[in-house]
């Protein structure tokens, strides 16, 4: 099975509807929104943060937040 | 472990099965692609919470089902107001909206903080962070936490001040400020989070100390102590039934940056 692909990145933008623009390490930028897991534990995500971001198999431009780094 | 099922996702029909990889995760894949994950956690009070992270309907609604089914008792999860899609979905799943949790953005450095630490209640003094006694401020925190489990609960509150399943919780005095009078610890704030993204993690005064102003400059110490360190808003979250949460945040000119849901499933 492919897992699916994992890019650092910084937040760029918040957007509406819990959704968020990131400029990925690669240089790409990718409208993405929170994982179930980050929103269940109450982290909050704001510009500039260093993000991890898990990318759509369907889509690239697509990806959700998986895990916030500390700064 | 394994199932599979075909199902029509926007227009195109694709097989996504679900397997649980562990007692607590589960995975779908379509076309040996990972197309979606979900997890139960347990929260500090023993309530299991839930969620769903997929690339398209068909896949959360088959981890939906499976996860549902797998797993007894009541279970929860939280939903962001501005999410409605996801909101419809966990309710076509059986979970129905319990609670609403405000989130807000404090600034530190409102004259509210000034003017208020510089007319304090009467007879109360400050003991500020790191500077509490850690045996009095347990036994403040576990009269404290008495009161409310017999009086709203603590279902009502976020997540992070929720007590442990033994009723014990971690106590850190460098993250307490205290309030006293006549030598009796009577109210708490504790300033939780990262240092550059603190958050309000409680405001409590003792039941009988309550509405004189107690609360008012314990938030004002922690505003104050956070301005000090350099950092402009803390952030915290209150239940949309706590008015007088929601008086006392505007007061020092909280801004309201987002709602969310907690959701449950009660069999």
């Amino acid at each position: 099975m492919s897992h699916g692909i994992e890019v650092k990145g910084n937040v760029v933008e918040c957007l509406r509807n819990a959704t968020f623009r990131v400029t990925l390490d690669n240089g790409h930028v990718v409208l993405a929104h929170l994982s179930g897991k980050v929103r269940k534990n109450y982290i909050k995500i704001v510009l500039e943060d260093r993000v991890l971001v898990e990318l759509s198999p369907y889509d690239l431009s697509r990806g959700r937040i998986i895990f916030r780094y500390r700064s | 472990m394994n199932e599979k099922v075909s199902r029509a996702d926007a227009g195109t029909a694709q097989a996504v099965t679900v397997t649980r990889v562990n007692p607590a995760h589960w995975r779908a894949t379509a076309e040996n692609l990972l197309v979606g994950q979900a997890d139960v956690s347990e929260r500090p009070d023993g309530r299991s919470f839930i969620s769903v992270d997929a690339w398209s309907d068909a896949a959360f609604d088959r981890l939906a089902d499976r996860m549902l089914a797998d797993l007894n008792g009541p279970l929860y999860t939280v939903v962001d107001d501005t999410d409605p899609a996801l909101l419809a979905k966990w309710k076509q799943h059986g979970l129905q909206p319990r609670r609403r949790e405000r989130e807000y953005r404090v600034p530190t450095s409102d004259d509210a903080v000034r003017e208020t630490l510089a007319s304090p209640p009467a007879g109360v003094t400050l003991v500020t962070f790191g500077m509490a006694d850690e045996t009095r401020l347990r036994e403040l925190d576990r009269d404290i936490r008495r009161e409310v489990d017999a009086t709203s609960g603590w279902s009502s509150m976020p997540a992070e001040v929720l007590p442990g399943p033994n009723g014990r919780a971690v106590i850190d005095p460098s993250r307490y400020a205290v309030a006293v009078r006549d030598g009796r610890y009577i109210g708490l704030v504790r300033v939780a989070g990262r240092p550059s993204q603190p958050r309000i993690g409680l405001l409590a005064v003792r039941a009988d100390e309550q509405r004189s102003g107690v609360g008012r400059i314990l938030l004002a110490l922690a505003l104050h102590a956070v301005h000090e360190r350099g950092v402009d808003a803390v952030c915290t979250e209150v239940d949309e039934t706590n008015t007088i949460a929601f008086r006392l945040l505007d007061r020092f000119g909280a801004q309201h940056t987002g709602t969310a849901w907690e959701l449950e499933r009660s069999r």
